[in-house]
């Protein structure tokens, strides 16, 4: 994306918030109060899914709505990603390829922040002590644990999800997040998007989740991971309540998959 | 201008500049497919795999000389097309299709699609509203 592409695009979402903004005659239910749970915090619970900021052409997609930020998890930010001279090298790389490594394209978990960017759907369970993230995306979850425990101060068994606590902050909940797997090198941990931005085992990841109203969950997160970045980034990724009564359907990606042999880059 | 006259100009813009080449979820589409290469396709249908985390059909195309050639078809996952309104029988053994799509880059008689037509030209299958 050329610079000047971006700059109008940032110039234009103002706009585009202001005139999908609904009128206070239709603002009924989605953006009604916030419930509780026996413990006063404010309920998380419920089935989500991004909000989707990238209309399709005139004629359709020709293929999925997703966020831009699945595409750049940068997106939006002034500047884009603060990426080490070697991550922003790697990067483009991976960019001139159409991001034909992805290692989603051979069904391997794309992780903590891909879970929040990717288009499949997520029900978070909210309990005293423990909040459940279930996604459909591989019928994987997520357990933050909300009972007082620290992080541990080493993770020996990383995960793509790695290990989280949270505490609350008022009505926000704050989930940390450490001990990400990494492969030998540190070119080899995840993707946190279609363009390649590395993740590396030296991350921790800190998430803010706001349920602005009833229909709208805000998370605020921030990676800090100095081995690829040159400083500490922060993004807003929207969610929005799914209403339409259906449940999860699971989603196994090494089901039928079959393109990773068919993916050539360019 | 109205408000909403302005909001539709806004939203067209935004339209225009966001038209980036699609992408898939599991995949990179460009790294696979090229949209520069639409391609229509009419043939009866021999096999569907309705599964994860694409679903697959296979179709059986006349081409000019009279001989048979076997097309595969990739198609949205599963979930997606189920919230779309698709099932399971939504394509039938046998039955002659349309295929819009777009060509692989290396693969020969492989596409991926972007609609799926009946002979009458009803709309079998289709990304338009597509989330996955």
């Amino acid at each position: 994306m050329t610079g000047r592409l971006r700059t109008a695009i940032l110039l234009l979402l103002p706009l585009l918030e202001a005139c999908s903004a609904k009128s206070p005659a239709a603002a009924t239910n989605p953006s009604a109060g916030v419930s509780r749970t026996a413990d006063g915090k404010p309920d998380l619970s419920g089935i989500w899914e991004m909000k989707k900021d990238r209309p399709c052409p005139p004629g359709g997609c020709t293929d999925n709505q997703v966020v831009n930020q699945f595409f750049d998890i940068g997106a939006g930010l002034s500047g884009g990603l603060p990426y080490q001279p070697w991550a922003k090298q790697l990067v483009q790389q991976r960019m001139e390829l159409n991001g034909k490594d992805d290692p989603s394209s051979r069904c391997i978990p794309g992780g903590l922040v891909k879970l929040h960017t990717n288009p499949f759907r997520r029900k978070i369970i909210q309990s005293p002590g423990i909040l459940v993230i279930l996604f459909e995306r591989d019928a994987t979850y997520r357990q933050i644990y909300t009972d007082g425990r620290p992080l541990p101060s080493e993770v020996d068994l990383t995960s793509f999800n790695g290990v989280s606590a949270g505490t609350w902050d008022g009505d926000t909940l704050v989930v940390q997040s450490v001990g990400f797997k990494q492969g030998d090198t540190e070119k080899d941990g995840a993707w946190l998007d279609r363009n390649g931005s590395p993740l590396t085992g030296a991350a921790k990841i800190t998430e803010r989740f706001r349920r602005v109203d009833h229909g709208n969950l805000e998370v605020t997160l921030t990676v800090d991971d100095p081995k690829a970045y040159t400083a500490p980034w922060t993004i807003k990724l929207n969610q929005v309540l799914v209403t339409d009564g259906q449940e999860l359907l699971d989603y196994n990606c090494t089901e039928n998959e079959q393109d990773a042999v068919h993916l050539v880059g360019k | 201008m109205t408000l909403r006259l302005l909001c539709n100009f806004v939203y067209s813009f935004a339209l225009l500049l966001l038209m980036a080449p699609p992408s898939l979820a599991h995949h990179s589409f460009a790294a696979e497919y090229d949209a520069n290469k639409p391609v229509t396709l009419k043939g009866m249908i021999a096999r569907v795999e309705w599964t994860n985390p694409h679903i697959r059909f296979y179709i059986d195309v006349k081409n000019p000389g009279g001989k048979t050639a076997r097309w595969e078809i990739s198609g949205p996952s599963v979930n997606a097309l189920a919230r779309n309104g698709a099932k399971k029988d939504s394509l039938k053994i046998g039955e002659t299709v349309t295929v819009e799509g777009f060509l692989a880059r290396e693969v020969k008689n492989l596409a991926n699609m972007k609609t799926v037509k009946s002979a009458d030209g009803k709309i079998l299958l289709d990304r338009i509203g597509d989330q996955q």
